[in-house]
C-alpha cells in the first residue's frame, strides 16, 4: 500500500502546483534557516580532536600578586596564558608525554624569486611536539630536531596552502624561505590541517584559518618576535626591551601538555605544585592560593565560551521561524485536504478505513517534507556558500558535514509529518456520507 | 442479506433533534432487487448510508449478510463495506484525477489483491459495461452514461453480494437511463442483491419489490402489490367467464 500511497501523494502534489509550491517554499525556508544556523552551531561546537580531547590540557597558573583578585578575566581567577619565564621553566620538565609552549606571531614572507610578492602570514612559534600533540600530519618532511628546540635554529614547517602559494605545491623540504628577512630552511610541509574550532589558541576568534608557518619557540629570545596575540600583565613594570618582556610578569604564552592517563596527570599536577612552591620560595609567587589548573579541550572550549549563548538563542529563533513556516503549511494542508473531502468520501465508501486515509495523507506530507527538506538543503548550501565567500571567519564553520546532511531531511520530514498530523486526522474523521450526495 | 430491526437514527445539534429513521424495519433477501421511494426528507438517504455502513445507527439491530454490524469498529466496517457492498451514486463519484483503470482499482487496492488479480478484475468489469477500450481515459472524457457505467464497473469489480444504488439514473437522459437499468437487471439476474433509491415511479416498478419510506418508517407495498395482483387476476377470471357466457 505504501507504494500506492506514494503514487497518490505524487499525483496530488503535482495536481495542485501552486499550493504545493507555496508549501514547499515555506518548508524550505524554515528548514534552510534552522538547518543553516544549526549547521554553523554544530560545526562551532564540534570536538575538534575527539581522539585526544581528554588527554590534551591547557595549563593555567594563578601566579599574580595577592592584592589582585580574579585577575585575567575568568571567574575562577586563572588567566588563559602564562609568562615566558614560567613557560621556559616548565619546558624543562619531562613528565608529560608531550608539551609545547607557543605564541602567535606574524611573519613577512619572501622568496628569492623576485616574482613572488612578499606577504604577511599568521604564524606560530611552538615546540617540535606541537604537531604530534595536535595530530597535524605531514605531507612531506617532519618537525624540526630537538636541538632546534634547545638552541633555536632557523627551521620552519609550512602549511599546505602556503606551500602551494610559494612553490606551486610538491615536496619543497630543504628549500629556503625568508621570514622577517631571515632565511629559514623548510623541514616539513603539513597536509591540510584545519581543527575547528582552533582550540589550541582561542584568543580573538577560534574560527580563523590555522597558521601556515611554524618555527621553534626557542627563536623568541634570539629574533625577538612580537606577539600577535593577547598580552596582559597584572604588574606595573617598565618594559623597554624584548629582554625586559621575557623577564616580565606579562602573560602572553600559551602552554599545552599531553597527559595520557590519570597517574600521569596526577604526577604532572604534583610537578606543578612543586614548581609553585619553588617559585614561592624564590619570592616570585606571592599569593597564598597560587595554583595551577589543567583543562582538557572540551573544558577549555566551554571555559572560553567558544560557542557563546547567543548562538544557542539564534538556533532557537531559527527553529521558531521553522515553526511559523510549518504553521503556514498546516493551514495550506488543511485547505488542500478538506477540499479533497468528497474524494475521501468516495474512498471511504469503497472500503478505505480512517487509518488508511490517515496514512495516505501522512505519506503525502512526508513526501512534501522530503521535497521541502531537499529544497531547504539546497537553500542552506547556497546561504552557507555566500557566508563562506563573503566572510572569511565563516570559511571553516559555514559547512554541512555528513551528520547535518543526514539530519536535515530527517528534521524536514519529521517536522512536516508533525505539521500534517492534524490536517490528516481532520480529513480522516470527516463523515463520508455528507460528500457522496453532492460531489 | 439485509435485516434491519427497530432502527432509530437521530441527528442531534445543540438546538434540534431530528429523527431521521424511527423504528425502521426492513428485510431484503439475497438476490432481491428492491427499489426504495419516498418524498424528500423521508429518510431514504439516511437508510442508504446506514445500509452502506457509512453511518452508525442510534438504536436497533442491523445484520448484513449475517454479520451484526452495530458496534463494529471503523476498520471492520470498512472491510465489510469493501468486501460485501458496491455503491452506485447519482453523480457517479468517479475520482476526476484518476483514469478509468485507476478509479476501478481503488476498492481493489483496499482489498489487498495482487496487481495481476486487480488487472484481471478491472478488465473484466470494464468489459461487462462495454468500456474495455477506454482504460486510460479520464472521467471527464466520457459522457454521463459512460461515467455511470464506469461507476457500476467499479462497484462490480470487487464482486460484492450487495449493490446500493442511489438514484443511479438521476443525472442521465432516458436512453442512457434505460441502458443503465438493463445493466443493473442483468447484474441482479446473476445473483447480486440490489437496493436502489429512486424518485422515478417507472424505475420503482422495475424492481421485484418497492418499499416506500415515509417519515423515517417503511411502508411495505408488497402486501398491496399482492392484493392488487390477486384483484387483477380475479377480475380477469370474471371477464373470461362473462365472455364465455356471451
Amino acid at each position: 500500500m505504501f507504494k500506492y500511497y506514494l503514487q497518490l501523494a505524487w499525483k496530488s502534489l503535482i495536481g495542485t502546483p501552486v499550493v504545493t509550491s507555496l508549501m514547499l517554499l515555506a518548508i524550505a525556508l524554515g528548514i534552510a534557516s534552522s538547518i543553516g544556523t544549526l549547521s554553523i552551531y554544530h560545526m562551532m561546537s564540534m570536538d575538534p580532536i575527539p581522539e585526544k580531547s581528554q588527554q590534551l590540557f591547557a595549563l593555567q597558573l594563578k601566579s599574580y600578586d595577592e592584592n589582585q583578585t580574579n585577575w585575567g578575566g575568568y571567574d575562577d581567577g586563572f588567566p588563559a596564558q602564562i609568562t615566558y619565564q614560567d613557560a621556559v621553566n616548565l619546558r624543562r620538565g619531562n613528565i608529560a608525554k608531550r608539551q609545547t609552549a607557543m605564541l602567535r606571531i606574524t611573519f613577512a614572507v619572501q622568496l628569492e624569486d623576485s616574482d613572488f610578492t612578499p606577504k604577511l602570514e599568521r604564524s606560530r612559534a611552538a615546540d617540535r611536539e606541537f604537531f604530534s600533540m595536535f595530530n597535524a600530519e605531514f605531507e612531506y618532511g617532519g618537525t624540526w630536531d630537538k636541538s632546534a628546540d634547545e638552541q633555536g635554529q632557523k627551521m620552519a614547517v609550512i602549511g599546505e596552502r602556503l606551500n602551494r602559494e610559494l612553490f606551486g605545491g610538491g615536496d619543497n623540504v630543504g628549500k629556503q624561505v625568508s621570514l622577517n628577512q631571515k632565511s629559514f630552511t623548510i623541514v616539513g610541509i603539513l597536509k591540510v590541517w584545519e581543527p575547528t574550532p582552533m582550540f589550541y589558541d582561542v584568543n580573538g576568534s577560534a574560527f580563523n584559518d590555522t597558521e601556515q608557518i611554524f618555527v621553534p619557540f626557542s627563536l623568541l629570545p634570539i629574533y625577538e618576535y612580537p606577539s600577535s596575540g593577547n598580552n596582559s600583565s597584572w604588574k606595573n613594570e617598565d618594559i623597554f626591551t624584548y629582554q625586559d618582556k621575557l623577564q616580565s610578569e606579562t602573560h602572553w604564552i600559551q602552554y599545552w601538555v599531553e597527559l595520557v592517563d590519570k597517574p600521569q596527570k596526577e604526577n604532572y599536577q604534583d610537578y606543578l605544585s612543586a614548581y609553585i612552591e619553588n617559585q614561592k620560595q624564590a619570592g616570585r609567587f606571592t599569593r597564598k592560593d597560587a595554583a595551577a589548573d589543567l583543562k582538557n579541550v572540551t573544558q577549555w572550549l566551554s571555559y572560553n565560551e567558544v560557542v557563546s549563548k547567543d548562538n544557542s538563542v539564534l538556533v532557537g529563533l531559527s527553529f521558531l521561524l521553522l515553526i511559523v513556516c510549518l504553521v503556514n503549511t498546516i493551514g495550506l494542508l488543511l485547505a488542500k485536504f478538506l477540499r479533497r473531502a468528497p474524494e475521501i468520501g468516495v474512498r471511504r465508501a469503497l472500503g478505505a478505513s480512517q487509518g488508511q486515509v490517515f496514512i495516505q495523507h501522512l505519506v503525502e506530507v512526508g513526501l512534501l517534507g522530503l521535497m521541502g527538506g531537499t529544497l531547504g538543503i539546497i537553500l542552506t548550501q547556497l546561504a552557507l556558500w555566500l557566508l563562506r565567500t563573503n566572510y572569511s571567519s565563516y570559511k571553516l564553520i559555514a559547512n554541512m558535514d555528513m551528520v547535518m546532511l543526514l539530519t536535515a531531511p530527517s528534521i524536514a520530514i519529521l517536522a512536516t509529518v508533525l505539521a500534517g498530523i492534524y490536517p490528516a486526522w481532520k480529513i480522516c474523521r470527516t463523515q463520508p456520507s455528507i460528500y457522496l450526495k453532492c460531489q | 442479506m439485509l435485516q434491519m430491526q427497530n432502527i432509530n437514527k437521530i441527528f442531534r445539534t445543540e438546538l434540534v433533534e431530528t429523527h431521521a429513521l424511527r423504528e425502521f424495519n426492513l428485510t431484503v433477501n439475497a438476490g432481491e432487487f428492491v427499489t426504495v421511494t419516498g418524498p424528500s426528507g423521508s429518510g431514504k438517504t439516511t437508510f442508504l448510508n446506514i445500509a452502506g455502513l457509512l453511518e452508525e445507527v442510534s438504536q436497533g439491530k442491523y445484520l448484513l449478510d449475517g454479520v451484526d454490524v452495530v458496534g463494529l469498529k471503523d476498520r471492520e466496517l470498512s472491510r465489510l463495506r469493501n468486501e460485501k457492498i458496491g455503491f452506485i451514486f447519482q453523480s457517479f463519484n468517479l475520482i476526476p484525477d484518476l483514469n478509468l483503470f485507476e478509479n476501478i482499482d481503488v476498492p481493489l487496492r483496499y482489498r489487498g489483491f495482487s496487481s495481476k488479480e486487480r488487472k484481471r478484475r478491472i478488465e473484466e468489469a470494464l468489459e461487462k459495461v462495454g468500456l474495455a477500450a477506454r482504460l486510460k481515459h479520464m472521467p471527464a472524457q466520457l459522457s454521463g452514461g459512460q461515467q455511470q457505467r464506469v461507476a457500476i464497473a467499479r462497484a462490480l469489480a470487487g464482486e460484492p453480494k450487495f449493490l446500493l444504488a442511489d438514484e443511479p439514473t438521476g443525472n442521465l437522459d432516458s436512453l442512457m437511463a434505460r441502458q443503465v437499468m438493463e445493466l443493473l437487471k442483468d447484474i441482479n439476474k446473476q445473483g447480486t442483491t440490489i437496493v436502489m433509491v429512486t424518485h422515478d415511479p417507472a424505475l420503482a416498478r422495475s424492481g421485484q419489490r418497492n418499499i416506500q419510506i415515509v417519515d423515517g418508517q417503511v411502508s411495505d407495498f408488497s402486501l398491496f402489490n399482492n392484493q392488487k395482483q390477486e384483484f387483477n387476476s380475479q377480475t380477469e377470471q370474471v371477464n373470461t367467464k362473462e365472455t364465455e357466457a356471451v
